[in-house]
């Protein structure tokens, strides 16, 4: 295990547990602090209020320098992953922040609330069009998967 | 009262001077942006801070530990980010 990983995500962990931000909150994290558990809120006025998920983030001895795996866990207390346009009804997320657009100076908080915020520019609930056939054909771990980014809008 | 300096010791302390760091006190400002530990320790492989592990600071005015940013600009995906962070 290297240095940096173990003292930036110690401070990481604090951090968010000291002063989390609205809406996210840290449920879980494992001694080894290799997989974390986060509860999402969604905000208020959004299509998705009074919901609430749960995001799992799993990180490779690399991190910071290799982004974690990050998905929506299906079968907790939240059910299922939001329905929209860029997630995957088995929890995968296309953001490219979270592939080939990672960078080591983003943090947990940082990618926790771009997700929240992508949940609260969306206008419609609907699931991606490729849904079924993507979910028929991806392994378990979203980094394996070759993404295209073409919508900023939500 | 006659006061008789027999010997005295200097003491000198001394911090990286980022623009960050004067502008405010905001505990984010002062830490490196990839391992998240401050500018006037080391970055996590080295023992002793100074001239042993030193910062850079982008034109952007980004900040941080030379050796983190070299781990960084060595992985493979990134050399485009940092160009991009560099020149920003």
């Amino acid at each position: 295990m290297s240095n940096i990983f173990l003292k930036r995500l110690t401070k990481e962990l604090r951090d968010m547990q000291t002063n989390p931000p609205s809406g996210i909150s840290v449920e879980s994290a494992d001694d080894n602090l290799n997989v974390w558990k986060i509860r999402l809120v969604a905000a208020e006025g959004t299509v998705y209020e009074g919901e609430v998920f749960t995001l799992q983030f799993k990180f490779g001895n690399k991190y910071p320098l290799e982004s974690p795996e990050v998905c929506f866990l299906l079968g907790c207390v939240s059910g299922t992953p939001p329905m929209h346009p860029h997630i995957y009804s088995n929890g995968h997320i296309c953001l490219s922040i979270l592939y080939d657009q990672w960078s080591p100076a983003l943090t947990v908080s940082a990618v926790c609330l771009s997700i929240l915020s992508m949940l609260s520019s969306c206008g419609m609930k609907e699931s991606p069009p490729d849904d079924a056939a993507y979910v028929k054909r991806a392994g378990n771990n979203p980094k394996k998967t070759t993404w295209a980014f073409h919508d900023d809008s939500v | 009262m006659k006061v008789k300096i027999k010997q005295w010791n200097g003491v000198a302390v001394w911090r990286w001077e980022t623009k960050q760091s004067s502008q405010v006190d905001d505990d984010d400002d002062d830490v490196c942006g990839i391992c998240r530990g401050p500018f006037d320790g080391c970055c996590p492989d080295c023992k002793t801070p100074g001239d042993d592990c030193s910062i850079v600071i982008g034109e952007c005015k980004h900040v941080f530990h030379m050796h983190c940013l070299f781990k960084w600009i060595g992985s493979d995906l990134s050399k485009q980010l940092v160009r991009y962070y560099i020149e920003r």
